[in-house]
């Protein structure tokens, strides 16, 4: 079991998991961030690797990937900033990255470093099922990491199960039909779609994220899911210029509620 | 990604035992690579050197001609070789490794070994004088056995010397043989089992093997590949669309009330078929003989309508309402508004503002065919970014919106489905040829390259027949040895880019790069999947044309045809100089778009007094 499949062991509901781009605002920021989230209540993050073209991204990721990538940071640098990242953090760590830079650096070369450097899972949204099933499935499970794979309220119930298969950390359940960063609350539609899903008690927990940015859409996403995932809306936090410490402590409790 | 090799151009069929011209001539039309005569006195298909000659000669050139031997003197072998009439000597007998090398010095060679239980003891000493060897069924008369050998002894061959099959080859085990792991196979050696009687050819059955053996090089895989490029790289959000395209395109285009609508707008709408011209001082000029087709002739300026027309269509039959476009140069985003207005249609287009600004005069265009336009600001504000920005939107407008995308690039089935959309110019080519020349293909076909699609549409119909030479410009910027480049192929590597596995320019960590051309239509730093199959295939050869060259080009053409061209096309043009072809040899250039859009340029570069 590592690290992502004990947390949802142990911990059933109101899961948080917080996204942020890896060399951003500063190049060094990783294992600050990593420590503060920790410290503060975070459950699980989602560390972003800089990639020139995210599709699946709004312009508040597009934008701290762009700086990220000028500040130098690259797959190589990140993981050696995780080094010895696991001597001081204990929380899951779920690597995100288009594919392409994945594949230019050599997945399997990829998939080795980042679970020797301690991380425990990986998104790719844009390696889709089939790819995954056919070629790259056996290099993660080589490497012992969870595969985490994205849904839509588009996705057919079957096509749920196949992912719901071939997952083995937690279902990304996208919350709209958007890219991320999004500001609005959920709507009627989106909670049907969430109790929909829940309700088909698959084998993976489920995450929901894209558009959760408050406490309001963070209770709405989490009301039949396990957890939420918050994005943008920490990036723009970063933004106010205060230390990494107090920028998370304060966007934690905005968020949960608690002080 | 199956294990089945992909077997193109370069894979060798040997169809050996010729003896009859008629029959020759015709087993010549299924194009293999290699045609055997043997002149081995004891054979039953033997031929006299005077009648492979006068068979010979019926037969194309680009056909390799191999005579069979069996333990000549040296001094026959050598002089058949000097008498220019074969590509090939095939040593069939015991000939030694210093025969061979002598041999070798004059011709290349094909020396055959008859494989009982393992492979000869002393291969190795032929090795650097053969460019082939031939493996078959050992017999007691030097081949013709007609049967298998355990094709498993291969598996210790280890010299770099490529091989060809030969032995009982028939269709049972043709799948088998292309299944086969040693990367040294070339080719297979067929002959009895392809015959009515011995000498003569069963052209039927010659023609399912061919079948078999080369899958069209232009068909895309169910998964949407071409060899190891294309696929569908995309987000969940956007499986439901693209899976819809995917499963409902092709029946779609089958339909014959489609296909009707289709060719009606072709024929009344956009102006079809566009007029294949004789560019008289051109050919003149370069020594051959050139045709310029006329795409610049099409409705709204350029090749583009094609496709989007049967897009557009395709859109409506799926129950869409809304397009959205990218567009580079405009040119794309104006057929897209066109069609829209046509088709009664809501369009939004996606152009980087750099783009915006160098293309004014298209910008107003879309807006006056009623299109929304908006600007790309991300990234490098040019064609990759609106593609970006074009995609994200369909993300959050998945519903009534089909994403119209311009170019032979993205996930599949886009790149097929672009390519079947734009084969139309290819198919006109082969048939104003016909009428024209009394033959249905050029020597050679000319397109430029950005993501391809006027150079796919060019193409097609020729991409399996290997009569036709395909040449791709690429705009090579201030030069491809330069930062400021778009020569994807040249300078490109393996990725990822909109949805597809293609080659890009990418910096080592896999960022995609910005490309650079003076033309905004080739200004993008990926290339179609279809293209990227044929450059590493070698079945096509793509070469940068520095922006200098192409505005040369443009030039040239305005000043001795009266016809002037897009930037883009004007890389096409400038590949002329660059070809080796003979006097006889008729080379199509696609001229893909006219150059009213590039008049700022052409009109700064004449008052600046260098035109």
């Amino acid at each position: 079991m590592n690290r992502i499949q004990s947390l949802f062991a142990n911990k059933k509901r109101g899961i948080l998991s917080v996204y942020f781009t890896a060399g951003y605002p500063n190049l060094n920021d990783t294992v600050p961030t990593l420590e503060a989230f920790e410290k503060h209540g975070v459950d699980m993050v989602e560390l972003g690797i800089p990639y020139s073209d995210p599709l699946a991204d709004g312009p508040t990721i597009q934008e701290s990937s762009t700086i990220a990538i000028r500040n130098g940071m690259r797959i190589e640098v990140l993981l050696s900033q995780l080094k010895e990242v696991r001597q001081k953090v204990s929380i899951p760590i779920v690597l995100m990255s288009y594919f392409n830079p994945t594949y230019l650096y050599g997945f399997e070369r990829f998939c080795k470093q980042a679970s020797e450097a301690g991380v425990d899972g990986l998104i790719i949204p844009d390696l889709p099922a089939y790819e995954y099933e056919t070629t790259y499935k056996p290099i993660v499970e080589r490497y012992n990491l969870s595969f985490n794979m994205l849904i839509t309220s588009d996705t057919p119930d079957e096509r749920i199960r196949k992912i719901d298969e071939l997952t083995n950390g937690f279902i990304y359940m996208v919350s709209s039909a958007a890219t991320t960063g999004g500001t609005s609350s959920m709507s009627d539609a989106q909670m049907d779609y969430f109790k929909r899903v829940s309700e088909m008690k698959m084998n993976n927990p489920l995450m929901v994220g894209f558009g959760v940015h408050n406490q309001q859409t963070f209770a709405e996403a989490t009301t039949y899911c396990n957890g939420a995932i918050i994005g943008s809306a920490f990036i723009r936090a970063q933004k106010n210029g205060e230390d990494v410490d107090t920028t998370v402590k304060k966007f934690v409790s905005s968020i949960t509620g608690n002080q | 990604m199956g294990t089945k090799r992909i077997y193109t151009a370069n894979f060798q069929l040997k169809v050996c035992g010729i003896t009859q011209a008629e029959n020759a001539i015709e087993v010549a039309k299924l194009n293999p690579t290699m045609m055997g005569f043997i002149l081995y006195p004891k054979s039953k298909r033997c031929v006299s050197l005077e009648q492979a000659n006068s068979i010979a000669d019926l037969l194309p050139k680009h056909i390799k001609k191999v005579a069979v031997v069996v333990n000549e003197p040296l001094e026959k072998v050598i002089q058949l070789a000097e008498s220019t009439l074969f590509d090939f000597i095939q040593l069939h007998g015991n000939e030694s490794p210093e025969y061979c090398q002598t041999v070798s010095k004059h011709i290349h060679v094909i020396k055959a070994f008859g494989i009982e239980k393992q492979l000869p003891d002393n291969l190795e000493e032929y090795a650097n004088c053969c460019t082939y060897f031939l493996f078959d069924t050992k017999t007691e008369n030097f081949g013709g056995a007609g049967k298998q050998f355990d094709h498993k002894i291969l598996d210790s061959y280890h010299l770099n010397v490529p091989f060809l099959l030969s032995g009982g080859i028939d269709l049972d085990s043709i799948d088998r043989i292309l299944t086969y792991s040693n990367k040294q196979l070339a080719g297979i050696d067929v002959n009895s089992r392809y015959e009515d009687e011995p000498g003569i050819k069963n052209i039927e059955k010659l023609s399912n093997l061919i079948k078999r053996l080369r899958p069209m090089i232009k068909k895309v895989s169910k998964e949407g590949y071409y060899g190891n490029y294309g696929g569908a790289y995309i987000p969940e959000m956007l499986q439901k669309n693209v899976s819809e395209l995917a499963e409902n395109y092709q029946r779609i285009i089958d339909d014959p009330s489609f296909i009707e609508d289709f060719q009606s707008l072709l024929k009344d709408y956009v102006g079809r078929p566009t007029p294949l011209f004789h560019a008289k001082k051109l050919s003149a000029k370069y020594g051959y003989k050139i045709y310029l087709k006329r795409e610049d002739l099409c409705h709204t300026g350029s090749h583009k309508l094609n496709n989007v027309i049967g897009q557009a269509l395709l859109a409506k039959r799926l129950g869409k309402k809304k397009i959205i476009a990218e567009t580079g140069a405009g040119q794309h985003g104006v057929a897209s508004a066109t069609v829209a207005a046509l088709l009664g249609m809501e369009c939004t287009v996606f152009m980087g503002e750099v783009d915006i600004q160098r293309q004014y005069p298209n910008v107003m265009r879309m807006k006056m065919l009623g299109a929304t336009v908006i600007p790309a600001t991300s990234g490098t504000k040019t064609l990759k970014d609106a593609c970006n920005e074009a995609i994200r939107y369909w993300i959050s407008h998945t519903e009534d919106t089909h994403y119209l995308i311009g170019s032979a690039i993205g996930p599949h089935p886009y790149p097929d489905m672009v390519a079947q959309f734009q084969s139309v110019i290819s198919e006109e080519i082969a048939k104003q040829l016909q009428e024209k020349e009394g033959r249905s293909y050029p020597d050679a076909v000319i397109a430029c390259v950005g993501g391809g699609s006027n150079a796919v549409g060019a193409f097609y119909h020729f991409i399996d027949d290997e009569r036709v030479e395909l040449y791709g410009a690429e705009a090579g910027g201030c030069g491809a040895d330069t930062d400021e480049t778009a020569a994807t192929l040249t300078i490109g590597t393996d990725g990822i880019i909109h949805g597809t596995r293609t080659i890009l320019m990418q910096t080592e960590d896999g960022q995609v790069c910005d490309a650079h051309s003076i033309s905004a239509g080739l200004d993008y730093p990926g290339v179609g999947p279809l293209h990227a199959h044929l450059h590493s295939i070698k079945r096509g050869t793509y070469l940068p044309i520095t922006d200098q060259e192409a505005l040369d080009a443009a030039f040239e053409l305005t000043r001795e045809e009266g016809i002037i061209p897009a930037l883009e096309s004007s890389h096409a043009l400038a590949l002329l100089p660059k070809l080796k072809m003979k006097p006889t040899d008729i080379v199509v250039v696609n001229l893909s778009g006219r150059g009213d859009k590039d008049m700022q340029t052409y009109i700064d570069l004449m008052n600046s007094g260098k035109k």
